[in-house]
């Protein structure tokens, strides 16, 4: 066909090996035999969305929403909460980040130890935490304080010293080499370098927190989910309609100010 | 000598650099403490309490007792977990990648793209968590509401992702297409899909792994998955079978994450990714709440 030489030949296609035919046959048995297992169904979808009960999520009876014992009482739980386990959980993770990194850990054994144990805690998510401890130590914002704290301290560290480690090792060196000992050169070597990510990754936490800290009352730790909670056993979804709307513009309001103070710092 | 020791009179110390004032921030930070710790009721006999009490149960934990739990049937609900994460994931990814065409600003019209990132923004702000709180009563209890739950969450982020990855694009695909004639779905298809695909399917990955957590928390309020089992036996006190269940979870968990950041590491090989911000996402995504 193509016999003129200067028109190059079409390059053909490269033909698909038998190994992705058998990835995407296990792969789409995987999806079928799942969604059979989670009762996946087309129709179900429209079934959803014509359901009579969504009749139920309206009117928002505001003289119920807007009270302090219903709303803004444990809407400041939650803010407590939130407030202070980000503040426990920072400060603890300062020291167990510098642990964690490669540059400024004080041994091998302390590096490896901090670093598995943290893996681990950070396997178990956060509300595990919560339902764990509020079985602890006693349902209420206690449990769910300890459980945020933990998990915050596992997701600081993670983040933190992954900064450590890529901090410039020059100062350390010339704080080593003028016979610093090993505390004073990370103090002065390390910190300043890394500080203002910190004090930005805090306020990150502080974000995940008031958000984590919103749905902690549904396993009993605390704030404004126990609300949530109650309204949804009552079946009262038009109080829960309205707790959501105010729960999510203060949340919405803390945000941006956290986040227009994170952007100033870095 | 002289002219040295004058020389060295003119040279002075520098002074220190002006700094922010210490007490500006302790005292507020003092403030939040206090202020956050009488409203929790903390007293001092609660506090040093409660690491006896976690001792006590902990030892309890050990050792886990796998036997029981296994007849109970928590192996197969560790794996619906597993099952709710994977579609939901499937129905996130196949809702939000036409959308993410359609929230790009180098391939989609203004009056259209607004809107969606309208979406893509309220639907990551509301965890999934509530999510299924409000479609538990319309789907009834089980593994669908959690499903659903985590495939509309899961448009969110993973079209605000994609729609990120498309607006990176390099633009002469989608012209070469526009020279030969090609319409704007020819553009999409042949000019921007091949050029994300490969990143877009790992954050896809990616997101299944976030989900895998995800659903298991799901099951605390009934959403189906391995929640529900954690709970009944945390509730009934018996804190080996809790504490297999646990391992459990971690178990998979880990290992679902393993081959996971395996395989995108193998689609994404040499592929620029912005280090940092994955590290936010997946922190956001990993505690199932996003900022």
């Amino acid at each position: 066909m193509n016999d003129d030489p200067k028109i190059p030949i079409r390059p053909t296609k490269p033909k698909p090996r038998a190994r992705s035919f058998v990835i995407a046959l296990v792969l789409l048995g995987l999806t079928f035999w799942a969604a059979i297992k989670v009762s996946f169904n087309l129709s179900t979808f429209w079934e959803v969305w014509s359901n009579p009960i969504w009749a139920k999520f309206w009117p928002i009876p505001w003289d119920w929403v807007l009270t302090k014992e219903n709303t803004f009482d444990p809407l400041i739980e939650t803010l407590q909460i939130a407030v202070a386990s980000t503040l426990v959980g920072c400060l603890l993770a300062l020291p167990v980040s510098f642990a964690m990194s490669s540059l400024t850990t004080p041994n091998k054994v302390v590096y490896f130890f901090s670093r598995s144990i943290m893996n681990l805690v950070r396997a178990v998510p956060d509300l595990f935490w919560a339902k764990l401890l509020v079985t602890a130590i006693g349902i209420g914002a206690f449990a769910g304080a300890w459980s945020l704290t933990i998990f915050s301290l596992a997701v600081m560290v993670k983040l933190f010293s992954e900064t450590v480690d890529a901090a410039d090792p020059k100062p350390l060196e010339a704080a080593r080499s003028s016979g610093a000992k090993h505390l004073p050169a990370v103090r002065t070597g390390v910190l300043p370098t890394v500080f203002p990510s910190y004090v930005a990754y805090s306020l990150y936490i502080f974000e995940l927190n008031i958000r984590a800290s919103v749905v902690l009352g549904l396993v009993g730790a605390g704030g404004v989910g126990r609300v949530i909670e109650t309204q949804r056993q009552f079946f009262r979804f038009d109080r829960i309609l309205g707790l959501l709307v105010i729960i999510f513009v203060i949340v919405w309001i803390i945000e941006q100010i956290s986040v227009s103070l994170r952007k100033r710092l870095v | 000598m002289q002219n040295l020791s004058e020389t060295q009179a003119t040279v002075e110390r520098p002074l220190p650099p002006k700094t922010f004032h210490l007490w500006l921030i302790a005292v507020p930070l003092l403030v939040a403490i206090v202020w956050s710790v009488t409203g929790l009721n903390i007293t001092l006999s609660r506090l040093l309490d409660a690491p006896g009490d976690a001792w006590t149960i902990l030892r309890q934990m050990i050792p886990p007792a796998f036997g029981e739990v296994y007849e109970r049937g928590a192996v197969g609900k560790v794996f619906e977990s597993v099952y709710i994460a994977w579609i939901g994931t499937i129905i996130g990814a196949l809702i939000s990648l036409p959308l993410a065409f359609l929230a790009a600003h180098n391939v989609a019209p203004i009056w259209i793209r607004s809107p969606i990132r309208q979406l893509f923004n309220a639907i990551r702000a509301v965890p999934e968590l509530i999510l299924a709180v409000v479609l538990i009563p319309v789907t009834g209890l089980g593994a669908w509401a959690g499903t659903l739950a985590i495939g509309l969450h899961s448009i969110g982020t993973l079209g605000k992702w994609a729609c990120e990855s498309i607006e990176d694009i390099d633009d002469g695909p989608v012209e070469a297409t526009k020279a030969c004639g090609g319409k704007w779905v020819n553009g999409m298809r042949w000019g921007v899909l091949p050029q994300v695909m490969p990143i877009v399917s790992s954050y896809w990955l990616f997101r299944f792994e976030i989900n895998v957590r995800a659903s298991a928390v799901l099951g605390m309020i009934g959403a189906g998955g391995v929640g529900s089992e954690l709970v009944s036996q945390l509730s009934f006190r018996n804190f080996p079978a809790a504490s297999a269940v646990l391992l459990m979870t971690m178990a998979v968990v880990l290992t679902i994450d393993t081959i996971s950041a395996a395989v995108r590491r193998r689609i994404i090989k040499g592929a620029e990714i912005d280090e940092e911000s994955k590290n936010l996402e997946a922190i956001a995504d990993l505690t199932g709440i996003r900022a």
